[in-house]
């Protein structure tokens, strides 16, 4: 009994007694980093085409090349399921047990809120969390991925208000985070043109049925009737304002839920309408780099269809790439948050020219798009938030 | 025998952030606060018969009603906290238990679960106080001069509390009120015409099962530091209900077995949770065909075979099994 007792106490002194040498996640060969996603529950299509298909297939190009300075990338994901509480203990086993070097693009509000202390406090990266509620700014250690609520906002506003003179908005939002980041920021931009929000209704999370929302918003009559909510109930209001014949209104739906998922699911009914586009189209886009996504896709994953989710974490892992390639051999978390932090006018072939300031965010700007024939035809040019 | 195995243990507990891992100190507190759900639970389940698919509403409600506490009133030690916010939950399970007198088997596991729902609902529509979807950060906890920061810390507290509610769970046991659940267990009109009050004693089952539960939840929220309606869904409820079966129903000892085996296997199934249903389902399967008693009457039959060879009998008095 003392023998084993005294044996798991040489064991952990051993274990503590390692990190001091080396960066943790980081060995001669290999670069370790993770994250906990949704493979279960209500975003689990997202989270596994965002990692596994995503940022593994940029990670598997990288690797077959030789890796980043010569370290191949491995990664580790565990399952939280939309639970905060998982993504908390999922996060604690991926930096004290896995080792990760840094965690990437994690997915919900929710999850990513219950973990953001922790990681800053024990100074580990959060890179480019797939999500976009302004909480994550002003972080030391935190990148944001996704473009946040206000400056998704910003632009819509600006080109709605300011290009198109449109006077009269409503808004149909879900009722967290998500839903409220945006609500607050259309309140903000639209008071700058001396504007209001005409009507504004709630959706529950998890609820399909927004009939009487939609009804309530169409006595209001608004000119721009902005969807604040994710592919089910989103599809659910297009359909139910064909149902009831509501015509004189734009619906135009957020940069999170402008995707080919939300279109499938609203079929007809998504003809004629507009929303902010945060990428462009992963089908039809002639842009350098989504040919060459696509071509790794076909090659690694021919089975998979390209979408948003996984060119979004393709181009987390992308982005990841270059910072630790300017980090150079000697990889610290210090050296890759400065790399990436001058990161200036990067061209990935994707996105336009990415430059990472002290404001940690890398995806700032969207485009104009129109639903015609069930495709998003792009309407205006990289729209500004700045 | 007994004390030497009770020592060691201790000295496991009270040695074990200075040997372990830190992820693993984390995952003991867990263990730990399941532990104390699921003795609660095993009150109530176990040796009353009363089934509750809800217990994650109760953790939430003493979640909740703590990390309320303790960001409105930071001054607050954490002691008083832990046990206000079990006395909430234990009036909310009051007032379940009562209407639910009249509710047995299949019918009070709907109730039970139709409770859950229930207090998830109520946390989004409240959220002036909860923050509804967005969720909560809870700060850190004070205990007079200390700031309860670090994993270690959480831990010393959390076992603490779950030792002294482990004693305490021993002790109602061995009591008049301890037998008299049993003995509503093995046959409701039997305990009647015994002359066991069974509202009273019913009720009594959920107040205590409610308290036990709201003070793991309050700990839940100090450990976990963010809550959020997402956290508290029926599998939780589930995997609580499992946690007894496995370890062994009417059995403290075995509560606290099934609340680690499950919290470690959650944990160790982290990376593919599609396959996670299966295996809990296996697992119960197996445990229900292959050990009725759970773990603790398995144990019980390897260390004192001559006892267990006996046919099933009801727990007697002093017996802890």
């Amino acid at each position: 009994m003392i023998s084993r007792a005294s044996f798991v106490l040489l064991l952990a002194l051993a274990l503590s007694a390692l990190p001091a040498a080396a960066q943790q996640g980081v060995s001669d060969t290999e670069i370790v980093i993770g994250g906990s996603n949704s493979f279960s529950g209500p975003l689990a299509f997202t989270g596994d085409q965002i990692t596994k298909f995503g940022v593994d297939l940029y990670f598997r190009v990288v690797n077959d090349a030789g890796g980043i300075h010569g370290r191949k990338v491995r990664t580790v994901y565990y399952d939280d399921g939309y639970r905060p509480q998982d993504a908390v203990a999922n996060t604690k086993k991926l930096v004290e047990q896995d080792r990760v070097f840094a965690i990437i693009i994690p997915q919900g509000s929710p999850p990513v809120v219950a973990t953001l202390d922790y990681l800053e406090e024990n100074k580990v990266p959060m890179l480019f969390p797939y999500q976009s509620s302004p909480v994550t700014r002003g972080k030391r250690w935190v990148l944001q991925g996704m473009t946040l609520s206000d400056r998704s906002s910003k632009m819509m506003i600006d080109y709605l208000a300011g290009q198109r003179k449109i006077k009269r908005f409503a808004a149909l939002y879900q009722d967290d985070e998500y839903g409220k980041s945006f609500l607050t920021a259309f309140e903000k931009d639209l008071a700058r043109f001396g504007l209001k929000l005409a009507a504004a209704e709630s959706v529950k999370r998890g609820v399909t049925d927004v009939s009487a929302q939609v009804a309530k918003l169409q006595a209001a009559k608004p000119e721009v009737t902005f969807l604040v909510l994710v592919p089910g109930p989103g599809a659910q209001a297009l359909k139910e304002r064909q149902k009831i014949g509501w015509t004189d209104t734009i619906m135009v739906s957020t940069g999170p839920l402008t995707d080919e998922r939300y279109l499938a699911l609203a079929g007809d009914a998504a003809e004629g309408v507009e929303g902010l586009s945060l990428w462009p189209d992963p089908v039809t886009s002639d842009l350098p780099g989504v040919k060459l996504y696509r071509e790794h896709m076909l090659r690694y994953h021919p089975n998979n269809e390209v979408n948003r989710y996984s060119i979004a974490g393709y181009f987390a892992a992308m982005l990841f790439t270059e910072g630790a390639k300017r980090a150079g051999r000697n990889l610290t978390r210090e050296s890759l948050m400065t790399a990436l932090e001058s990161i200036k006018g990067y061209a990935s072939g994707i996105l336009p020219p990415i430059t990472i300031g002290p404001d940690h965010e890398t995806q700032k700007q969207g485009f104009w798009v129109r639903v015609e024939k069930g495709h998003f035809k792009p309407m205006t040019d990289w729209l500004k938030s700045e | 025998m007994r004390h030497a195995a009770l020592a060691t243990g201790a000295a496991v507990v009270v040695g074990w952030p200075w040997a372990a891992p830190r992820y693993f100190v984390f995952l003991a507190s867990l263990i730990a606060i399941n532990a104390i759900v699921a003795i609660g639970l095993n009150l109530l389940s176990g040796y009353t018969n009363q089934l509750s698919f809800g217990h994650a509403g109760f953790l939430a409600i003493g979640a909740y009603a703590a990390a309320i506490l303790t960001i409105r009133a930071p001054a607050l030690p954490v002691p008083a906290a832990l046990l206000l916010a079990g006395l909430v939950t234990a009036a909310v399970g009051l007032a379940l238990g009562v209407p639910c007198l009249r509710l047995e088997g299949l019918y009070l596991a709907m109730a039970t679960l139709a409770f859950g729902f229930v207090v998830v609902e109520a946390i989004l529509n409240l959220d002036w106080l909860t923050r509804g979807n967005d969720g909560l950060r809870v700060p850190a906890a004070r205990l007079g001069p200390w700031t309860l920061a670090t994993d270690t810390a959480r831990y010393y507290l959390v076992v603490t509390v779950a030792a002294l509610l482990i004693v305490a769970a021993v002790n109602i046991t061995r009591t008049r009120t301890g037998r008299a659940l049993l003995a509503i267990r093995e046959s409701e009109i039997a305990a009647q015409a015994s002359g066991i009050n069974l509202a009273a004693y019913k009720t009594l089952a959920f107040v205590v099962s409610a308290f036990y539960t709201g003070v793991a939840g309050g700990l839940f929220a100090l450990v976990v530091g963010f809550l959020s309606p997402d956290s508290f869904d029926v599998f939780l409820s589930v995997d609580f209900v499992a946690m007894i079966i496995v370890g062994g129903l009417g059995s403290i000892l075995g509560s606290v077995v099934g609340a680690a085996l499950i919290t470690t296997l959650n944990d160790s199934l982290a990376g593919f949770q599609n396959y996670r249903p299966l295996i809990f389902g296996a697992i119960l399967i197996a445990s229900m065909l292959f050990m009725p008693g759970g773990i603790a009457r398995a144990l019980g039959t390897i260390v004192r075979p001559a006892r267990a060879a006996a046919p099933p009998e009801p727990p007697r008095q002093g017996e802890d099994r």
